[in-house]
């Protein structure tokens, strides 16, 4: 047996059984990156020495009892998550050389119950895209074929997951950063509803879209780990005080009785066709298992992707104007003015992507025309939220594609922004109306590349999602990816 | 405009790539053009529901992270953050 091939729940157990240590677990693990990584090229910092001296730890907390279930898991962080002492670039110029002096409030909480951290993940540059291409050290391949993008931007945190590089990984979400790329890389990623999770020390994006969460080889595993990450924060006011539940306490419970919700506008033209069947397939499955299918519709679908780059963007313009060569971040030789080290800085540090969101946002923000563009963006917002709400009147869970094509050829689209941008249409909608979503494997294309189906949640309702993920990942058989 | 728009942005380009990011922003924002077609206006009463402010932090005086850590990201003199003159 592979011991990297296991999931959380079996790899605590061994921990727990002592059938293996937390130290020679982190070294298994640690070999395989070695061995693989190189090619796949999912982590940016491999960060060793850390891991070994975490996994020690572990080790005298699983001997004197006070181990949780995450105790010495190997997990994986993307590299927009502030971690204290370790470099996080966020994949760009700009923090090439930024090690944060303290740590995000999640990774407070997963080093409290001292999980091993193998290292910082690729990602598109600061978040903006879903190839994991825009990464400026590190542009990862998809395990099922290299050739072909991991998808994004969480692209090194799926990947890692996927090739058994890690046991699981935290990704954040702006427009489906978790969601797409566990899509294209055949493993499961949830995220969570606006608020459940701090954002403190996530680098912002669009700070009212951003949701960190997990990817990981189950429904389960990815409870597990909401489980630890979430709960109020003093530090970030727009986290929920909600009381957090036990996400996984429904699972087994079936979906009997449960109403499914299609929209039948994430099955129309524009959704490849081998998708839309195997998430009809599922639909059927669930069927079989006891739930209703409900027809619904979402006629504001056909303004998602430009409502959802104009918030996004008109937010990342305002967050990233912090760059600005002096406090932290890259810093140019040239400029003998203020004025003239911003701009030199900014122009030097950001890469093409970041820059064109900059533009944008700015566009859309800049007088005569944010009435245009940014007021009517948060008008469209609030529209596609009163249709979901009103699905949600009628069902438990929404059933969709994650993707509308498979995982692509690293050299098509990412040359044309609009067509990347049109990529987002099936996962957008959810960030726009601040929903919990899951997205796991549902089936493989004539290619073997790995199809996923998004199950949408209402308000701050995850351990439903995670049910009903995890109902159909009993009766799936996933395919590993041949590395 | 995109020149305004890079002016906004603190960012500056060639002259070669202002071209090619010109024709990139057009094709960006006819994609977005998309949202005129429909006539609706934004309510802000509707909003603001995810600020959670009835569990404000107390105003207390707390440590504050030290300055060595502050400017560790950044070039150091004195304990102060270094910028080009800007009073002649």
């Amino acid at each position: 047996m592979d011991i990297t091939t296991l999931g959380l729940q079996q790899t605590s157990e061994l921990l727990k059984k002592k059938e293996i240590s937390s130290v020679e677990l982190t070294q298994e693990y640690l070999k395989r990156i070695d061995e693989k990584d190189g090619e796949l090229k999912s982590y940016i910092t491999v960060t060793k020495d850390k891991a070994i001296e975490q996994a020690k730890i572990a080790q005298e907390k699983i001997d004197n009892g006070s181990a949780t279930v995450l105790t010495g898991i190997p997990m994986a962080i993307k590299d927009n998550i502030c971690t204290e002492n370790v470099l996080t670039t966020c994949a760009s110029k700009m923090l090439e050389n930024f090690i944060p002096p303290y740590n995000a409030t999640v990774m407070e909480k997963l080093d409290a119950q001292n999980i091993v951290m193998l290292g910082k993940t690729s990602m598109d540059e600061f978040a903006m895209g879903g190839s994991t291409q825009t990464s400026a050290f590190a542009k990862t391949s998809n395990p099922y074929n290299k050739n072909c993008v991991p998808g994004g931007s969480s692209g090194g945190s799926a990947t890692a997951v996927s090739a058994d590089l890690c046991v699981a990984s935290l990704g954040s979400d702006t427009g489906g950063s978790i969601r797409q790329p566990a899509a294209f890389c055949g493993v499961t990623g949830i995220k969570p509803t606006y608020g459940r999770v701090s954002r403190y020390g996530l680098v912002a994006f669009a700070s009212s879209l951003d949701q960190i969460g997990p990817i990981a080889k189950s429904a389960a595993d990815c409870g597990t780990i909401l489980n630890a990450i979430c709960g109020s924060d003093p530090h970030d006011q727009t986290c929920s005080l909600n009381p957090v539940p036990d996400f996984n306490a429904l699972i087994g419970k079936g979906v009997k009785g449960l109403k499914i919700a299609l929209p039948k506008e994430f099955f129309d033209k524009g959704i490849d066709d081998e998708i839309k069947q195997s998430v009809m397939n599922a639909a059927k499955e669930y069927e079989k298992m006891g739930a209703e299918l409900v027809e619904c519709s979402m006629p504001s679908l056909k303004f998602a992707v430009p409502d959802y780059y104009l918030l996004a963007c008109a937010e990342a313009a305002s967050n990233l104007s912090r760059y600005d060569g002096i406090k932290y971040g890259h810093r140019s030789k040239e400029g003998d003015s203020y004025a003239e080290l911003v701009i030199n800085s900014r122009s030097e540090g950001f890469g093409d992507e970041v820059k064109r969101r900059i533009l944008l946002g700015n566009y859309a923000l800049s007088s005569g025309y944010y009435d245009a563009y940014y007021a009517k963006a948060l008008a469209i917002r609030q529209r596609i939220r009163q249709e979901y709400a009103k699905i949600f009147e009628n069902c438990d869970v929404i059933l969709t594609p994650t993707t509308p094509t498979v995982a692509y050829g690293k050299n098509e689209k990412i040359t044309d922004p609009v067509a990347m941008y049109q990529e987002d249409i099936c996962t957008v909608t959810v960030n726009i109306a601040s929903l919990p979503a899951i997205s796991t494997p549902c089936g493989y294309n004539k290619d073997n590349m790995p199809i996923g189906m998004s199950l949408v949640g209402k308000p701050f309702d995850e351990q439903t999602i995670i049910s009903v993920a995890d109902a159909f990942e009993q009766n799936f058989k996933s395919v590993k990816p041949v590395l | 405009m995109v020149k305004y728009l890079a002016q906004l942005s603190k960012l500056k380009f060639s002259e070669k790539e202002l071209e090619e990011v010109a024709k990139q922003m057009t094709g960006i924002i006819s994609l977005m053009d998309k949202v005129k077609e429909i006539d609706i206006s934004y309510d802000p009463l509707l909003d603001n529901k995810n600020i959670y402010l009835n569990d404000l932090r107390k105003d207390e005086k707390k440590e504050s992270m030290p300055t060595e850590k502050i400017l560790s990201n950044a070039v150091n003199s004195n304990n102060c953050f270094v910028v080009p003159k800007v009073v002649e």
